[in-house]
């Protein structure tokens, strides 16, 4: 797994690459949190390069949604593989998260 | 027709890489697609973390059986460990139409196998855990 953060005015850009599972979730999640406790508000995780999620990683997801809500921030989703969103479509996590075609679609909102 | 294979892991988490080498394998052996793979790769991880992570009260090391048996198009994978018994088909489903802020966190991996095996079935035999998935692959 990579996990790359970059900060614009507007909004944090975190792309993660490769595998989440029960291996390396937590790293996961430490970055995401990082990102909330650097100030930023409006976080959009790009999901093009992620082709396998575990349920410990759907977990960090949640965990960082809830967080987002909580502060009134916005937590963006974007290019989901078909692989990944029929996970999200089994644990009905498509309808809790805001999901966009594209980066582009997402800094838009 | 008939093919079988094995992979014995000891009960370390750091072992679900060496599943998931076996399942690219095992993948290009069989024919598998790689969302097939991918789906298989999720299924053994959600049912081998469950068991290493909350199977065992002692701090022993202890051995995890995989089977895999493709039969026409039928595939079975067993895993046998000699764990705390525990059945995972008892376990109730989450609700996955609750919003983010009413939702609980974890509870997913069980849920994920069910969805995507055809058949979830469990055993407790000569005190050990058999717990039996089933797909049609076609």
């Amino acid at each position: 797994m990579n996990v790359l953060v970059s900060k614009s005015d507007d909004y944090a850009l975190v792309s993660v690459e490769g595998r989440v599972d029960t291996t390396n979730a937590g790293e996961l999640e430490k970055s995401l949190l990082e990102v909330i406790e650097g100030g930023s508000t409006k976080i959009i995780l790009d999901c093009s390069g992620l082709n396998y999620i575990s349920s410990s990683g759907l977990r960090v997801f949640l965990v960082i949604q809830k967080k987002m809500m909580t502060s009134k921030g916005q937590f963006r989703l974007c290019s989901l593989q078909p692989g990944i969103k029929e996970i999200f479509d089994i644990s009905g996590f498509s309808s809790i998260f805001k999901v966009f075609p594209d980066k582009e679609a997402a800094i838009k909102g | 027709m008939h093919k079988n294979k094995t992979l014995n892991i000891d009960n370390q988490i750091s072992n679900l890489e060496q599943v998931a080498a076996f399942l690219e394998e095992l993948g290009e052996e069989w024919e598998l697609s790689v969302s097939q793979v991918l789906s298989l790769n999720l299924v053994l991880e959600e049912a081998l973390s469950n068991i290493i992570l909350y199977g065992f009260e002692d701090n022993n090391q202890h051995s995890i059986e995989i089977n895999f048996k493709m039969e026409g198009d039928q595939l079975t994978v067993s895993l046998i460990d000699d764990g705390q018994p525990y059945d995972p088909t008892l376990k109730d489903d989450p609700d996955t139409t609750l919003s983010a802020e009413e939702r609980p966190v974890g509870g997913l991996g069980i849920f994920l196998i069910k969805k995507i095996m055809d058949n979830v079935e469990y055993e407790r035999k000569s005190n050990k855990n058999f717990l039996v998935l089933t797909k049609n692959m076609k």
